[in-house]
């Protein structure tokens, strides 16, 4: 070995030039051409980067993802094409926006600045509100008058009397005379007012029994000033989904983002479909936060007319194609249509805009609005019912 | 360049032992990817507490995993192909009801501790689950 | 170690011409060691084609002994001698031998450069796996990444074969 090493750096030094090296293919006969040796050069140079495109296809893919715990649930973020710090730093501060939400519209935590402004109701006192939470609630009171009252973020009183207003919901008793005060007291949006004076804008309610919740709500607002951030930094690519609720920016790669909906009593998906660029898809179900009494199952969609939850339907979802503020309503829409009956469902959606709905009753039967039921594809066979 | 190589040199160079090494070989890949990759099974578990991935799993084990969060520890088992959340300090137990995650894709959120349990295979059947 | 030339001409031209070849060997390592892969480590092998002219013009041993050389050269240049990556490519380099040492014995006029390209290359990748399998990475789902280096075992196989063929051709 040392003798082949020896007469190696003695040829090295002697003579190796570019061209020679292909000299080694051809034993010692002298090469037959200056062209050969081009050639194999070529060749094998062309097979290296050859070798070297295929292998760096192979490489890692430009997605960053986090999942975190904000706003009291799962929030995860998909950046896809942005470099990995970059989008860490985008996805930071999206999560600090979204502690700031939770902490400013917290239903039963005393200091937050919506539990200020339902003091304020419950005492009849006018107080200052900010543009923020003003033009929430603006919003709030369109909502609510297209869903007929049937969206009422109003009825806080009523929802913490059910137990839901806590962080574990134990069984509660039914009280059906507490209840029907309550469900008499008829908070609603309209007995909201709100003035605009010199020094800002002003709030007071005209019924001290309404009480803000914003848990149908405020995710949705969450998911459109997420989006609206990141295409404004220039991300064209992204998926943010909090505690359940998706909007969709760009592609992943060549494909479409692809959302499974939540089968509403097994583990993994009854569902899947393609969310394009805007789209945004909310769920309400009775999965999630509920508990049970004597066999029957209280979740927490309470129907304001009777003050009870919801109890024909397990789950229903929403698509909405790009709008202003598509994810607000993907969160919002969901609870008028699970509440209303059969009958009314799709005057309901028509009413609040919505073209696409899946809706799973109490038995598991499945119906969908024909353009909804173009989208989805199924995870199993299973009868899908129309609405026309 | 190209056109002075003699391409039907190459081909009589060819011969009949090496098509077969070659049939032999595209066989084996074919077999490899059927059997391997296009199975809808899960391959992996990978188990996220707070933000961070605290580790991802074979399926293919006996094992019983510790997992500390804020309210105290998870305890997840892997089962050969399965994994569940056997106890969680949470108070409603969703996570722990949800029984054993069989299928890629299938996801157990015990959001109070913070710890999620998500199934893994070659080809995610979803980005992200609505519910 | 030099034991299977034929003696056509001097040693001493062969000694220089299998150093230059071993030159080579290393230098393709190099490259390799720095292109993308999937697998960190784990890769596909274009140093064979010179193991496998060194097979097929001075037999078995040498062939062998360049191709841990390259092993070991190239590692000790890359600063990397004993670590996990040196493992990986000895394990391909065995696994590729190993197979080699049964190929040679078929018979020429049916099984040309390409069948003992992708035998070796085959061979190479479950060399590598195997290594990683048993040591590195105990009990992870590598498993499932092995279609994909069979695959690219076959097509890095087939045209190291190929263009073998044709540079012997050219000889």
């Amino acid at each position: 070995m040392l003798q082949h090493l020896m007469r190696y750096a003695d040829c090295i030094s002697s003579r190796v030039s570019r061209h020679d090296f292909l000299y080694l293919f051809t034993l010692d006969i002298p090469v037959h051409s200056a062209r050969f040796k081009r050639k194999s050069t070529s060749i094998l140079l062309l097979w290296l980067c050859f070798v070297t495109l295929i292998l760096s296809a192979c490489g890692r893919e430009p997605l960053y993802h986090s999942q975190s715990y904000v706003f009291g649930t799962l929030v995860d973020i998909s950046i896809y094409g942005e470099q990995a710090d970059r989008a860490a730093k985008l996805a930071g501060v999206i999560q600090q926006d979204f502690q700031r939400l939770h902490r400013k519209l917290h239903a039963w935590d005393e200091d937050s600045d919506l539990s200020r402004i339902n003091r304020a109701f419950e005492e009849g006192r006018r107080v200052p509100v900010d543009a923020e939470l003003a033009s929430l609630i603006l919003q709030a009171q369109r909502y609510s008058s297209q869903s007929d009252g049937l969206f009422n973020p109003a009825i806080g009183q009523l929802i913490g009397h059910w137990g839901f207003q806590r962080d574990m919901f134990k069984p509660v008793s039914i009280d059906q005379e507490a209840i029907r005060r309550l469900v008499n007291a008829n908070p609603q949006m309209t007995d909201i007012q709100l003035y605009e004076t010199s020094s800002g804008i002003e709030i007071e309610s005209q019924n001290p029994f309404v009480k803000l919740d914003f848990g149908g709500y405020a995710k949705g607002y969450a998911l459109d000033r997420a989006a609206g951030y990141l295409r404004s930094e220039g991300v064209r690519n992204a998926l943010i989904n909090i505690g359940g609720n998706v909007i969709a920016i760009g592609m992943r790669g060549g494909r479409n983002w692809r959302v499974g909906i939540q089968h509403p009593r097994g583990s993994g998906a009854i569902a899947s479909l393609e969310l394009e660029d805007g789209w945004a898809i909310g769920t309400s179900g009775d999965y999630q936060r509920y508990f049970e009494l004597d066999g029957k199952r209280y979740c927490h969609l309470l129907d304001p007319r009777t003050g009870f939850p919801a109890q024909h339907t397990q789950a229903v979802t929403v698509l909405l194609p790009p709008g202003d503020h598509n994810g607000t309503l993907s969160d919002v829409a969901s609870k008028p249509i699970f509440i209303s009956d059969d009958s009314h469902r799709s005057e309901m959606a028509k009413r609040l805009g919505v073209d696409h709905y899946l809706i799973i009753d109490a038995n598991g039967s499945i119906t969908a609005s024909a353009a909804m039921k173009q989208r989805l594809k199924w995870k199993s066979d299973v009868e899908v019912h129309t609405i026309p | 360049m190209l056109k002075s190589i003699p391409f039907l040199d190459w081909f009589q160079g060819l011969k009949w032992g090496d098509g077969l090494v070659l049939l032999a070989g595209i066989g084996i890949v074919l077999i490899l990817f059927k059997t391997l990759w296009l199975t809808e099974s899960a391959s992996k578990v990978q188990i996220r507490a707070g933000n961070e991935i605290f580790t991802t799993q074979s399926l293919n084990q006996q094992r019983t995993l510790d997992i500390p969060g804020p309210l105290g520890t998870t305890v997840v088992i892997i089962d050969h192909g399965r994994a569940r959340v056997a106890s969680d300090p949470g108070p409603r137990q969703y996570c722990v009801k949800q029984g054993w995650l069989k299928q890629a894709g299938e996801v157990a959120m015990c959001l109070p501790n913070q710890v999620s349990v998500e199934l893994l295979g070659n080809s995610k059947p979803y980005d992200t689950l609505n519910y | 170690m030099t034991d299977n030339r034929q003696a056509i001409f001097t040693a001493t031209r062969d000694d220089h011409h299998i150093a230059k070849l071993a030159a080579l060997a290393i230098g393709l390592h190099l490259v390799e060691a720095a292109l993308p892969t999937p697998l960190p480590g784990v890769k596909p092998g274009i140093a064979n084609i010179v193991t496998l002219f060194v097979l097929y013009r001075y037999g078995f041993g040498t062939a062998a002994w360049v191709n841990l050389l390259r092993v070991f050269a190239g590692s000790l240049l890359l600063g990397q001698l004993f670590s996990p990556t040196f493992l990986l490519s000895l394990g391909g380099a065995l696994g590729s031998l190993s197979i080699l040492a049964l190929a040679i014995h078929l018979p020429k006029q049916w099984f040309g450069p390409v069948s003992l390209s992708i035998l070796a290359a085959f061979a190479h990748i479950s060399g590598q796996l195997l290594i990683v399998w048993l040591w590195l990475i105990p009990h992870s789902g590598v498993i499932y990444l092995t279609p994909v280096f069979a695959l690219a075992a076959l097509i890095f196989g087939l045209i190291n074969g190929l263009i073998l063929m044709w540079l012997m051709k050219q000889a």
